[in-house]
């Protein structure tokens, strides 16, 4: 989901200057964006009542909506975008290489072109409060978001879960049970493939694996992990984007890799390739609505946000790619369920402390880094 | 690196006089405002930003060059850029010059074709030759599933992830900057004093050695000052032909501009090092080649 090689120093310093040159380009219209003239004048608690099936018109309105392309970003159009703008009359501009760098670059040049945007689960905590508008919880129903993941600044739109994905030909048919498996290469000979992010995942898995629990997993025992991760150090594939995660577990050059579930579906049954998910232990984690600080179009961005996670429609996307809702509520079709990481949750499931994670980034990284190109 | 001499003509070399270079230099007028707006402003921020944007607020100006150089880590990184950097020019060389040598020697339809087949990898992605590479090297690729299926190896022989494929990655990449510049050095001496060499009593190799080689030198070291000062800000290859150990300084730039808590300071910190690190190279460079017959030899043809 997030492109992690993309830009370059200088890359993002031209970015800036663009946006800098552009500013103003917006095309977003000045007229009062409060009120659409259509609807009757009613009053702030029953809009929020009737959003979910009715959402205000916005006939003549244009929202940029930024993801992470591909098959994911497809999904969300399919299963959002499009049915959101025959209810509204609305267009959608898409922008398919969400960033958080560029939401940075955006707001303080005061270009701010995206009005929605889908982040990872390392952006939106109070630490980027300057980066973005605090959301309208009048409009989204925070109540019925699952817990902890509904902030100041983000409300999550999709759940996933980060797991032990297996191919079935190099195990010979053996199934590992949970993240001690990973790091067994005398019971599993072959390679591991993890992300290559300190905040991917790779200490939480290594702690799990040690036999920590996962409501014990913060503060991160760095040392711990460190020690448990040494074990099979010369054992591990770094990969740095979904893709290419996929494509090692589906040719079997890594034997076990930690991935995000929708890849590992993918690699199974768009690949056809010998590809199991062990759902025991996994992660359970989402992405993020976000509103840049600034956009224009701010009340539209909360209009559309509050009913893409509305109960209704939040688990529209599932249809398409078996990513799950954050709606407690939402019921995502019967067949799609026993492929979400929200439906396989149990008291084995681990969480990320995103706060935690979010504000030891430095140290996670430095500590990351040395370990890896020592 | 065009920015250390844009423009000095040093109009020695050239005839007709002052006025005229400056009537053409005008020119430029839009290649410079643009390398000014394009290239030299984001340079300028870049490097305003090193020195202004922190984590946590600080008074200490420095503090994110600070923070770059007491991290052992960083010093390794940087190191081993330099070192990869230095390795991909020597291979570059070793394949480079006896391949511009050909091209110098063999009739010019040949020749022609030589360059096409240097030049035609140049014209594709770069991100698509690396991936290419993965499929070649890696445990399941081409050459190990060949090796594994005659049952010349009974494991996997490590190719990707090493630091061997970053090489290979590289200087495949960089090649062209090496071939060509040494390639026009070649063209322009003259057969004749080969010739004479011989004529004066020369064995081949001695007139080579003696006579070819010096004076082929400007293209050697245009050549290799090209592919050292790109091949330091590679970042994609090593990260996807490479092990851990194979990390260059971009990666970490690039994942403090991306990640995290988005610590630009300090990714332009480590921006400015490499460039200060560059320029240092060139300059030091300058003292024994002029670089702008370095930068300039490309489209000099003679």
């Amino acid at each position: 989901m997030r492109p992690a090689l993309r830009l370059s120093m200088l890359g993002a310093a031209a970015a800036l200057f663009i946006a800098a040159c552009t500013g103003g380009a917006s095309p977003a219209p000045s007229v009062e964006p409060s009120v659409a003239p259509s609807i009757e004048p009613s009053s702030e608690p029953s809009a929020a009542a009737d959003i979910c099936t009715s959402p205000p018109r916005a006939d003549g309105k244009t929202l940029t909506f930024a993801s992470y392309g591909g098959a994911y970003q497809k999904a969300q159009r399919q299963g959002w975008l499009e049915p959101y703008a025959a209810l509204t009359g609305i267009t959608f501009q898409e922008s398919e290489d969400s960033s958080n760098a560029t939401i940075k670059s955006q707001v303080e040049t005061g270009a701010v072109e995206w009005d929605v945007v889908d982040v990872g689960n390392d952006f939106g905590l109070d630490a980027n409060a300057a980066l973005l508008e605090p959301l309208d919880y009048t409009k989204i129903h925070k109540d019925e978001i699952l817990e902890g993941f509904a902030g100041t600044y983000r409300v999550a739109d999709i759940t996933y879960g980060v797991v032990l994905a297996y191919n079935t030909e190099k195990t010979a048919g053996a199934v590992p049970a949970g993240w001690a498996d990973y790091f067994d290469t005398t019971t599993f000979p072959g390679k591991r493939g993890i992300y290559d992010y300190s905040a991917g995942g790779i200490f939480e898995i290594a702690l799990l694996a040690d036999g920590v629990a996962p409501r014990d997993l913060y503060p991160l025992d760095l040392d711990r992990a460190i020690a448990k991760l040494d074990t099979i150090k010369s054992d591990l594939v770094f990969w740095g984007s979904g893709a290419e995660s996929q494509d090692l577990i589906g040719k079997g050059e890594v034997t076990m890799s930690l991935m995000w579930n929708g890849r590992a579906y993918s690699a199974k049954h768009i690949d056809n390739k010998p590809v199991e998910i062990q759902w025991n232990q996994q992660i359970v984690t989402a992405d993020y609505f976000v509103v840049p600080k600034g956009t224009p179009n701010k009340d539209l961005a909360m209009d559309f946000i509050a009913w893409a996670t509305c109960a209704e429609n939040n688990a529209a996307p599932s249809d398409y790619i078996p990513y799950g809702p954050t709606n407690k509520n939402a019921e995502p079709a019967a067949d799609k369920v026993p492929d979400l990481s929200v439906s396989n949750a149990d008291e084995n499931s681990a969480y990320f402390d995103d706060a935690w994670v979010v504000e030891n980034a430095t140290l996670l990284e430095d500590t990351y880094q040395a370990w890896k190109t020592e | 690196m065009l920015l250390l001499r844009p423009f000095t003509p040093r109009s020695g070399r050239r005839p007709g006089g002052g006025l005229s270079v400056n009537r053409w230099a005008l020119l430029a007028l839009p290649a410079i405002a643009y390398l000014m707006i394009f290239f030299l402003a984001p340079l300028i921020v870049v490097s305003l930003r090193s020195v202004t944007e922190f984590p946590k607020p600080t008074q200490d100006a420095l503090s994110n060059y600070a923070r770059f150089f007491a991290a052992e880590t960083n010093l390794r990184v940087l190191a081993n850029t330099f070192w990869v950097a230095a390795i991909s020019t020597i291979a570059c060389l070793a394949i480079g010059y006896p391949y511009a040598y050909l091209m110098n020697i063999v009739r010019p339809r040949i020749a022609g074709l030589l360059l096409i087949a240097v030049l035609v990898p140049f014209w594709s992605s770069l991100l698509v030759r690396t991936y290419a590479w993965q499929v070649i090297l890696r445990d399941t690729g081409i050459i190990n599933s060949f090796l594994l299926d005659t049952r010349t190896i009974a494991e996997p022989i490590p190719l990707i992830r090493t630091t061997l494929g970053v090489i290979l990655g590289m200087s495949q990449i960089l090649l062209p900057f090496m071939v060509l510049p040494i390639y026009t050095v070649m063209r322009r001496i003259d057969p004749e004093y080969t010739k004479a060499a011989a004529n004066l009593g020369a064995p081949p190799f001695a007139a080579f050695r003696r006579v070819f080689l010096p004076l082929s030198m400007p293209g050697v070291l245009a050549g290799a000052l090209l592919v050292f000062v790109l091949a330091l800000g590679f970042y994609i290859t090593p990260a996807l032909l490479g092990g851990p150990k194979d990390t260059m300084i971009s990666q970490f730039i690039a994942n403090a501009v991306q990640r995290g808590n988005l610590d630009w300071g300090i990714g332009s910190a480590m921006a400015v090092v490499l460039m200060g690190l560059t320029m240092a190279i060139l300059f030091v460079a300058s003292r024994f080649v002029r670089l702008q017959d370095v930068f300039g030899s490309l489209d000099e043809e003679g």
